[in-house]
């Protein structure tokens, strides 16, 4: 809390606007790896469409900013109690727009294995990408300012980077804690032995569907606050590229560790921009540094445990 | 009234048939013991009744009602659990997680686990607490948070037993539990066998390939080949049956014999 307060009312002092950008960043950067950790690395299931979820997230959640919460804030006035009660609202919406997606792509998908889902998946992800572009509401191929026609005073951004944290440490608090419980052991079980699980009165597919559902819904939430962050979105930044960037944070990270994947979301969101220096020899080093990390650790960085042991131990109930 | 009855069992994989019309019952309290060469149907037979496969023709019924075709996670609710041939640990987890992951079953939080409320922990403590139990009863209270792929084969075996009891069922299936076992090891899983079968009341199917092994232990032995059953009886009558010889040694041993 005190760092969060910290945050907010230092950052903009001592830091010029491309560091925040950054750190903005890193922490959408965060929700969407700690949320794609949960289907890929904690139950086995291999998705690479999730920057589709992302983009359908930040789409919905802009689109309720300009339609409808610009009115809204226009007349309750533009107080910062009232934007602090605000913002919530879009995230959670494009959460919910996102996780319902997910749903519909969840049921018929999970029943594919290996690489067949992952080919599902990124197909999936990249319709949604296309649907979203072929939508003139939402500015179609121009892409998507988050400024309202009618409402003209009403800045709908959202700049504070204590609030980016503070729903990064939200969504990472809830997944780590749906998966460090006794419940949370179906999702692991499914990861280890399918067979064995449902042998076991595990509802398999009901455990990757709820999987996939969670994550979805995370993945908006970290897209709608890129919306709201960036204040302009478009579809290229939703694409596989994105997509299979976030892979390689999860598998980088160690599939199944929650905290590795935040490392690696961190440390690969901010590389190219502290290797800028570099010039073009900046994503050659980028690429020899994701090529030595498979290298030297396959199992990725912490391979599946946790920073913090805490998380393993169920909460307090070894204590 | 039988507590397992399968009857005219048939199962097809393409042009194979690897159980032909199988009749077979098993009595509530009974440990029967479902002997035979390899291939010959024992496994696919354990894979229907626990609904891995659908049956091609014929029914299973547990308790009274028809499992035939209802997927794995029901069938184990109704109360029939199992083990693997090849053992199924879930490998990157503690002996305890794999005891609590099926303590825990179908019966999920979901939302609770991420609020955590009043009770939360408490009913996390009483999970963890009769996982341990188990774990004790089959000699493994040592071994609780080491990963289940570290262990011993013998305690992975034995592992796997704790974890069908954590399903609380009424029927056990162990498919080949003395695989792989020295005499002295196999002894003691007899021991073993029979002392969980009464403390927990269970019905038990075993799966071996060899009589001698279940001799004293189970009132029953029913022999399949080539996915037909070709003796059912006491041990001791199933062991001399010309049939039996034959399929274990071939014809022309029963010819010499």
């Amino acid at each position: 809390m005190l760092a969060l307060a910290a945050l907010h009312w230092l950052a903009p002092l001592v830091l010029n606007p491309y560091y925040a950008t950054i750190l903005a960043r890193i922490g959408i950067a965060i929700i969407a790896a700690v949320s794609l950790q949960l289907v890929n690395g904690v139950t086995g299931q291999f998705s690479i469409g999730h920057a589709g979820f992302m983009g359908l997230g930040a789409y919905a959640s802009a689109a309720f900013s300009v339609y409808l919460g610009a009115a809204l804030l226009d007349s309750l006035g533009a107080s910062g109690l009232v934007r602090f009660l605000y913002f919530p609202l879009p995230l959670v919406c494009g959460g919910l727009v996102a996780a319902a997606a997910g749903l519909v792509v969840a049921v018929p998908t999970l029943r594919l294995r290996g690489d067949y889902l992952a080919i599902a998946t990124l197909g999936a992800g990249e319709i949604i990408r296309i649907a979203i572009l072929n939508v003139d509401a939402v500015g179609g191929a121009r892409g998507f300012s988050l400024a309202s026609a009618s409402h003209t005073a009403v800045d709908l951004r959202f700049e504070s980077l204590a609030g980016v944290y503070a729903v990064a440490a939200v969504s990472v608090a809830a997944i780590a804690r749906l998966v460090y419980s006794g419940g949370g052991l179906a999702f692991r079980a499914v990861r280890e032995d399918e067979i064995a699980a449902e042998s076991l009165g595990v509802p398999t597919t009901r455990v990757k569907v709820e999987a996939f559902l969670v994550s979805s819904f995370f993945a908006g939430v970290a897209g709608a606050l890129f919306a709201h962050t960036e204040g302009y979105i478009h579809t290229n930044s939703f694409g596989f590229v994105r997509s299979f960037e976030l892979v390689a944070f999860v598998v980088l990270g160690g599939l199944g560790s929650l905290s590795g994947a935040i490392i690696a979301a961190a440390v690969l969101t901010a590389a190219p921009e502290l290797l800028r220096g570099l010039g073009e020899w900046r994503m050659v080093l980028y690429s020899v540094l994701l090529i030595a990390t498979m290298i030297l650790r396959p199992q990725g960085l912490l391979g599946q445990r946790e920073l913090l042991g805490l998380w393993k131990s169920h909460g307090a109930a070894r204590s | 009234m039988a507590l397992l009855e399968v009857s005219r069992l048939t199962v097809r994989f393409g042009g194979l048939t690897a159980v032909s019309q199988l009749d077979f019952a098993v009595d509530e309290g009974a440990l029967v013991a479902l002997i035979g060469p390899n291939g010959a149907g024992k496994t696919t037979a354990f894979n229907v009744i626990t609904g891995v496969y659908p049956p091609s023709e014929g029914s299973v019924r547990f308790a009274g009602r028809e499992i035939g075709g209802v997927s794995p996670h029901r069938i184990c609710a109704s109360g029939v659990a199992r083990t693997f041939q090849n053992i199924r640990l879930f490998r990157g987890l503690t002996a305890l997680e794999n005891v609590r992951a099926a303590l825990q079953g179908a019966h999920r939080n979901g939302a609770r686990d991420v609020t955590r409320g009043p009770g939360w922990q408490r009913g996390e403590r009483a999970a963890e607490d009769e996982a341990r139990k188990l774990l004790d009863e089959l000699g493994l209270g040592a071994f609780a948070d080491a990963r289940a792929d570290s262990l011993p084969y013998g305690e992975q075996r034995r592992l796997e037993i704790a974890r069908a009891l954590a399903t609380r069922p009424r029927l056990l299936l162990l498919d080949e539990p003395a695989a792989g076992m020295n005499p002295a090891e196999k002894q003691s899983l007899r021991a073993l066998v029979a002392q969980l079968r009464r403390a927990h009341g269970l019905t038990i199917v075993l799966i071996d390939h060899d009589v001698s092994f279940v001799m004293n232990l189970s009132e029953r032995v029913a022999v399949l080949d080539h996915g037909e059953k070709i003796a059912d009886g006491p041990p001791e009558a199933v062991r001399r049956d010309p049939k039996v010889i034959e399929a274990y040694l071939g014809a022309e041993a029963e010819a010499r014999a």
